[in-house]
């Protein structure tokens, strides 16, 4: 059942409401984006306000050019907001240093893209390791590296890919290349989950088995899932949606 | 921690990245042979130049022209003040004078030159004996002919090389001896036993005037000397010193010019040779012998001083070469920059992936750099190893491919030397692998500093 909400009430993630701030995993407060093309400058993103709650399944919808991927990226602190702040977990994600805002990205957040994109280079498990890669000391991989290779192993083998671990992503169908990806976003058991169109490159049936998948290991693990699609039914499995329109969210 | 492992995947993964290790392997050595063969003939020149020389060379300047005042003459005196120092191993007396050798036949090359055939010989009058403990000439009678003369005589009695010849029948006097250079003999086709006229100028002693009539003078030939470096077999001819003061008229008179020059052994001449130099002159410059109030180095020469010209030549040759090598290396250099420079577009979409993973600019920085880094180690290595096994080998690669394509490569008549040397040095070496090393990761900066400072939305952006 989807619930829509009109707007979100701009809340502080902190102080006061720290019961409210420790149940929120991602905030974003009057998140402004513009970009300047010939001198002139464009907006895209109007004040967004925006709050994602511990285990929630939050899908975010709005047609192409509403300004979607902008407000993923900036939530996904790849790209800097023109004004605004992004919350997550109580920090003000941009206002840290580049180091502190990567560590976030590594540890916080797992991103799931349309286009999976894996690296053409490595094998399916050593794609999923490669966040632990990113993120870890050489000292503390080694020292997890078992546990680590393991829980890849497992998550691979639980989403049928059992047979595909060796694999590169070129020997492997957009199917299996989007759960390999799904497990990538996870390795690090991140509280927050970024899907951008997730199934949007997948046919149907494919699509949906994934979907499925997605929103299983989401429950199991009580992560926040931000999905971004704009299929009503894949919108209808979350929890709550919210439209953005012309930069605004509705 | 994802570098490391990254950048040998990426370099694995590329096949071209095989060329910027090629292009660094051919450089480093290229390098690494060239300049060992020019350190090699470096030694091995130094090896022939010095020869017949000596460490050091006192040549008392002509105190009557320059100060008004006639230098001291005393030989002995001179000999056991230089040879009282105990870093001294020994010291003799030469006389040296330049004139023609003139077999019969000369006549006919002054009126129609050949090339070369006539040149200016160096008449250098020695005691043998004490020669022979200073300067290679003892060995110079011994050595084995240069293949190109076989046919021309050593002295009968090594020990005593100014002996008559066994074969000479003087008609009247005997003529006094003298030993050619094994060149020089073979241009005139000369013989043990041969008289052969010497022809000069004197120079009139009080008036210092070149005396009117050239002097000449016939000598037989007891042999003939090889000290391997070319120069000196063909110019120059010894004679016993008294003979050739008594030819040229100057063992007369109350300060008989009878030597023009001390020439000085060292025991260790690459650690003494400044100190000895330096005491030495303020020594004989207080006995009287030697005046020259400028420096110690116009009169006290060493034998590199006299060989510099060439020595240079040889220093200079080998840093062009050097300089040029080094801008193979440039090349290869520039290849990096583009096999990697490419790369990063190509994998533009992997560094957003990384960036997106929580991979910080300076990690996107240093897996570009590695993958310059691994070529150039790559490269550097295998290089240095080649390098220096073909400088080890070079002879028999060189003969190798001589005989396979049917040229001389190296001609050996040209050199003072029979093979192609080589010194490996092992601070060259690691200077060019070091070079090598970081010349790459400056053009593997460039590449990954772009990389590093790609947008990651931009590089994300769907295809």
């Amino acid at each position: 059942m989807a619930d829509t909400f009109e707007a979100n009430p701009v809340r502080a993630p902190y102080g006061a409401a720290q019961e409210v701030a420790d149940s929120v995993a991602l905030a974003a407060r009057g998140i402004e984006r513009s970009y300047s093309i010939g001198g002139r400058s464009i907006g895209v993103l109007h004040g967004v306000d925006l709050e994602l709650r511990r285990g929630e399944r939050l899908a975010l919808m709005g047609a192409s050019g509403a300004g979607k991927t902008t407000l993923l990226n900036i939530l996904g602190l790849l790209d800097r907001p023109t004004a605004g702040s992004v919350w997550i977990e109580g920090e003000s994600a941009w206002e840290l240093e580049l180091v502190e805002r990567a560590r976030l990205r590594n540890r916080r957040i797992g991103f799931v893209f349309q286009f999976y994109h894996l690296l053409a280079e490595l094998d399916a498990l050593e794609n999923v390791l490669l966040p632990a890669l990113i993120g870890l000391s050489r000292a503390e991989y080694t020292r997890r590296r078992k546990e680590l290779r393991g829980n890849a192993r497992e998550m691979l083998e639980r989403f049928g890919l059992a047979e595909r671990l060796t694999h590169r992503p070129g020997q492997m169908s957009g199917g299996e290349q989007q759960r390999v990806a799904i497990a990538r976003a996870l390795i690090l058991d991140p509280p927050i989950l970024i899907a951008d169109e997730p199934t949007g490159n997948l046919d149907r049936g494919t699509g949906e088995k994934v979907l499925e998948l997605l929103l299983d290991e989401q429950g199991r693990r009580g992560t926040s899932l931000l999905l971004v699609t704009h299929d009503e039914r894949l919108a209808q499995r979350c929890q709550r949606v919210v439209h953005i329109e012309d930069g605004r969210v509705r | 921690m994802f570098k490391t492992f990254l950048s040998l995947r990426y370099l694995r993964a590329r096949k071209t990245n095989w060329i910027g290790v090629a292009g660094i392997f051919v450089a480093v050595a290229a390098l690494i042979l060239i300049l060992s063969i020019m350190a090699g003939f470096l030694a091995e020149s130094r090896k022939h130049l010095r020869g017949n020389l000596a460490d050091l060379v006192i040549t008392p300047a002509d105190g009557r022209i320059e100060h008004g005042k006639e230098p001291s003459r005393d030989l002995e005196r001179l000999l056991a003040l230089v040879e009282e120092d105990p870093r001294v191993a020994g010291a003799t007396p030469q006389l040296v004078w330049y004139g023609l050798v003139m077999p019969e036949f000369a006549a006919s090359a002054m009126e129609r030159p050949m090339q070369d055939a006539i040149t200016l010989v160096e008449l250098v009058g020695i005691d043998h004996e004490r020669e022979a403990k200073v300067t290679s000439f003892g060995e110079s009678l011994s050595k084995d002919f240069a293949v190109k003369f076989p046919s021309l005589g050593r002295p009968d009695d090594i020990a005593d090389p100014f002996k008559l010849p066994r074969n000479y029948r003087p008609e009247g006097r005997p003529k006094p001896p003298m030993i050619v250079g094994e060149q020089l003999g073979h241009v005139w086709q000369l013989r043990k036993g041969d008289e052969v006229p010497v022809m000069t100028a004197t120079i009139d002693r009080e008036t210092r005037v070149v005396n009117e009539e050239p002097s000449k003078r016939s000598f037989v030939v007891a042999g003939t000397f090889r000290s391997g470096e070319n120069e000196m077999d063909f110019q120059r001819a010894y004679f016993d010193r008294r003979d050739l003061a008594d030819y040229l008229g100057l063992s007369e008179g109350p300060t008989p010019r009878d030597f023009s020059s001390v020439l000085v052994r060292l025991h260790d001449y690459a650690r003494d040779k400044d100190a000895v130099r330096t005491e030495l002159y303020e020594k004989l410059h207080e006995a009287g012998f030697l005046h020259d109030p400028e420096s110690a180095y116009r009169e006290i020469t060493t034998w590199e001083d006299r060989r510099q010209n060439l020595l240079r030549a040889i220093e200079n040759e080998r840093a062009l070469m050097g300089i040029m090598l080094s801008l193979v290396l440039v090349v290869a250099g520039f290849t990096v920059f583009a096999l990697l420079s490419m790369m990063v577009i190509e994998k533009r979409r992997d560094i957003g992936i990384l960036s997106a993973l929580g991979a910080t600019p300076r990690g996107v920085m240093a897996l570009f750099l590695l993958i310059g880094l691994w070529q150039a180690l790559l490269g550097a290595a295998l290089g240095a190893g080649a390098g220096i096994w073909a400088a080890i080998r070079i002879d028999a690669i060189e003969q190798w491919l001589s005989r396979t394509f049917g040229f001389q490569i190296f001609n050996r008549d040209v050199y003072f030397f029979d093979h192609i040397p080589s010194v490996i040095e092992p601070l060259g070496v690691s200077l060019i692998v070091g070079g090598a090393v970081i010349l790459t990761l400056v053009f593997a900066a460039v590449p990954a500093w772009r990389a590093a400072r790609l947008n990651p939305v931009d590089a994300l952006r769907y295809e």
